[in-house]
């Protein structure tokens, strides 16, 4: 059946013959992925042979809206941007806010894939279905922010812009996508696959609408969903301090990750906490259908932006040993203006200053550092001097220079900032993750810690914590909600989808779909090779006891960690080895 | 008893654009905030964040511009004949706030719901009020 709430429009651009053509969507993979997340990844399983090179032209881009896009149910507004990862070999599906996603849906997509590569620098307008290619010659170059705001001051603020910057021009790994300045598709070198393609930068604006049925009640319903669940108490810091109100949580939980995952505490927290930052907060914004509006606009100094995040925040303070909140809002700005992602390039830096202390290799960079920790983001960009050596984050560096013990990743991607010592099921969470450490698969960290419904420091039990948590996000992120509508659950999702697409969903199909995503993942990745052997943590987590906090002394066990892996296969119905058996496969 | 009118407090929008959302699934039977009657946008320009707040104020210059009686605001709130209105766009012309939408040789003009703004119930923190 055709469903409502759909645009039913897939658009392609071939970069290659700077050709567009339209097509159904494949409405047998809606049914079965729901949107965003699981359905790019069906489409790039089905679209993209194994092994081609993430930087080449057989790699294709996909930016996906969801059902929900575009209506007023909230939080549903961030938009997947997917590809294969230069940085992992994965694939690698992010999730960009601000209004790009409504803007697309309005244009009359639910998806459109970018394939082949431009011979020459170049921006995409999107203007309902008029779809034209332009010269960024004089662009190309240019940061990220320079970039939106000469289109924007051309096109208008009816159009959204999603760019890059001098990173992913580069070709970095850690190189992100930017939209309304401050919103990122950050992670696994997405930037360099948009700039492998030589496109600088896509301008989207909507005209048209998205039809759903019974319109009025549907509307009246979902109104009554927002105040009662959406709006209630539980969610009520992001608008208050947004994810900033994590750094007191991480940091009483002993996760708070310090000296490049040395320790889990810092005493100095509450000088760069959120009460500090609404000193120098001068408004609030969301997404798109928002609803709850974390983003904090604030200046320090002649620092500006919109963040930083509790990430960037832990990536750029405690982890390098910086105190300044001015440090991290300039810290945040200039990653945000390079097209870098500020976990990998935070937790890069620090593992060269921890390089430098050990006396291993000097990349100019040294623990409290303010200023050389700025000034090499630079050099790493634009790939110079020993920036260059950074350039693709800590596991091509570390490969080269020694440091693998403690360079913080997993299959080729930062881990993001919760210290799994403090909360083994991290440990799980970062390596079965489909692209790579990510917090955003199973947050394992707020049951062991915040909500304190298992203990953190064991491995029993941990593999269901995962799996759960893993499918709840899976089919979330596949609506799309953002993560921080936390109190919703299978019985809103699923009588939202009902209201919208005029198809019956249930609970059970809400599970079963994010089933589906967690396992369509993992094949794309098992095509490529990816099985057991690669769903892996640092040694340091095995080796070196945490220093401070709840979680002082504690260290994981080689055992424990896979233990935790089986449990985790089993549950998924894979083998020994990590992989689906062909059954599985079939029934994707 | 005083008109009720929208109120804007900017420090409270985080624009999310919720309101022309709804103001069209209410008003034009999908989402599509292109024709929606109100028009709340935030975006950053040269470091700074601005917002555009285009709603209809009551301030009545669009009845006052009609060459053909075609608006009235007898109960509180716009109301625009259909028999009357030619569309010939001289109120979107003197709309202050740039909310009026000629479509279709006819003048879309924000109602307040007939005083109950939907709008209003869908700014999720009190930007948006009737009073």
């Amino acid at each position: 059946m055709i469903m409502s709430a759909y645009q039913n429009k897939v658009l392609r651009i071939d970069c290659t013959k700077q050709e567009t053509r339209t097509e159904p969507l494949n409405m047998e993979f809606a049914e079965k992925y729901v949107g965003s997340k699981g359905l790019a990844i069906r489409y790039m399983y089905e679209d993209m042979k194994p092994g081609i090179d993430p930087l080449g032209p057989e790699n294709n881009l996909y930016l996906t809206t969801g059902p929900m896009t575009g209506t007023p149910i909230p939080c549903s507004g961030k938009l997947s941007v997917a590809a294969k990862s230069p940085a992992t070999g994965t694939m690698n599906d992010c999730s960009i806010g601000g209004h790009a996603g409504i803007r697309l849906k309005f244009a009359g997509y639910d998806m459109v894939v970018f394939e082949g590569q431009m011979d020459k620098p170049t921006y995409i307008v999107i203007e309902d279905d008029k779809i034209s290619f332009h010269d960024a010659a004089d662009l190309w170059g240019k940061t990220s922010h320079e970039a939106e705001k000469a289109l924007i001051e051309e096109y208008g603020t009816e159009f959204s812009c999603l760019s890059i910057g001098p990173a992913g021009e580069n070709l970095n790994n850690i190189s992100c996508i930017n939209s309304d300045y401050y919103r990122q598709a950050g992670r696994g070198g997405i930037g360099a696959v948009m700039g492998s393609k030589k496109i600088k930068a896509i301008l989207i604006k909507g005209t048209q609408g998205v039809k759903v049925p019974n319109i009025k009640e549907t509307t009246d319903r979902i109104l009554e969903i927002f105040h009662e669940n959406c709006l209630s108490e539980d969610n009520e810091f992001v608008f208050d301090e947004g994810t900033y109100a994590f750094l007191e949580a991480c940091n009483d939980g002993g996760i708070l990750p310090a000296h490049n995952f040395s320790a889990a505490t810092d005493v100095n927290w509450d000088k760069y906490n959120g009460a500090v930052m609404k000193k120098y907060r001068l408004g609030k914004r969301g997404c798109g259908s928002c609803g709850l509006g974390c983003g904090n606009f604030m200046k320090v100094g002649d620092a500006i932006v919109e963040g930083p995040e509790y990430e960037t925040t832990a990536a750029s303070g405690p982890q390098c040993d910086i105190v300044s909140i001015e440090h991290n809002v300039r810290f945040n700005q200039v990653v945000d203006d390079l097209g870098m992602d500020s976990i990998s390039a935070g937790v890069t830096v620090a593992w060269a200053m921890e390089m430098a202390e050990k006396g291993i290799h000097d990349f100019g960079v040294h623990f409290g550092n303010e200023e050389e920790m700025i000034n090499i983001l630079y050099d790493m960009a634009y790939r110079r001097g020993e920036g260059a050596e950074l350039a693709d984050g800590v596991k091509v560096a570390s490969e080269k220079w020694g440091g693998t013990d403690f360079a913080m990743h997993s299959k080729g991607l930062e881990f993001p900032q919760y210290e799994p010592r403090g909360s083994f099921g991290m440990a799980a969470s970062y390596a079965v993750s489909d692209r790579g450490a990510c917090h955003m698969r199973s947050y394992t960290a707020n049951e062991e810690v915040f909500e304190a419904s298992c203990p953190p420091y064991t491995h029993e039990g941990k593999g269901q914590v995962l799996y759960d948590l893993g499918e709840f996000n899976a089919i979330k992120f596949s609506c799309c909600l953002c993560d921080l509508w936390g109190t919703v659950d299978y019985a809103i999702m699923a009588e939202l989808l009902t209201l919208i697409t005029g198809k019956e969903w249930t609970e059970e199909d809400m599970s079963t779909v994010g089933r589906r995503v967690l396992n369509i993942g993992r094949a794309f990745n098992q095509r490529e090779g990816f099985t057991r052997e690669h769903d892996t943590v640092p040694e340091r987590l095995f080796k070196d006891p945490l220093k401070g906090g709840p979680a002082d002394g504690q260290v994981m066990t080689k055992e424990g960690f896979q233990d935790m892996l089986s449990q985790y296969y089993e549950i998924m119905g894979w083998d020994e080895n990590g992989c689906l058996p062909q059954e599985l496969i079939d029934t994707l | 008893m005083a008109t009720k009118r929208l109120k804007f407090k900017k420090a409270l929008c985080i624009g999310c654009q919720l309101c022309s959302q709804v103001c069209s699934a209410y008003k034009e039977g999908e989402y599509i905030p292109s024709k929606a009657r109100i028009a709340i946008e935030t975006c950053y320009d040269d470091g700074s964040l601005k917002y555009i707040d285009n709603y209809c104020i009551l301030c009545g210059m669009c009845m006052k511009a009609c060459p053909f009686d075609a608006i009235d605001m007898d109960n509180g709130w716009i109301h625009v004949d259909p028999e009357k209105c030619k569309g010939c766009g001289l109120c979107a012309k003197k709309c202050p706030k740039h909310v009026v939408q000629i479509r279709d040789k006819f003048a879309y003009i924000c109602d307040t719901c007939e005083g109950d703004p939907n709008c209003v119930k869908a700014c999720p923190h009190g930007a948006l009020t009737f009073e």
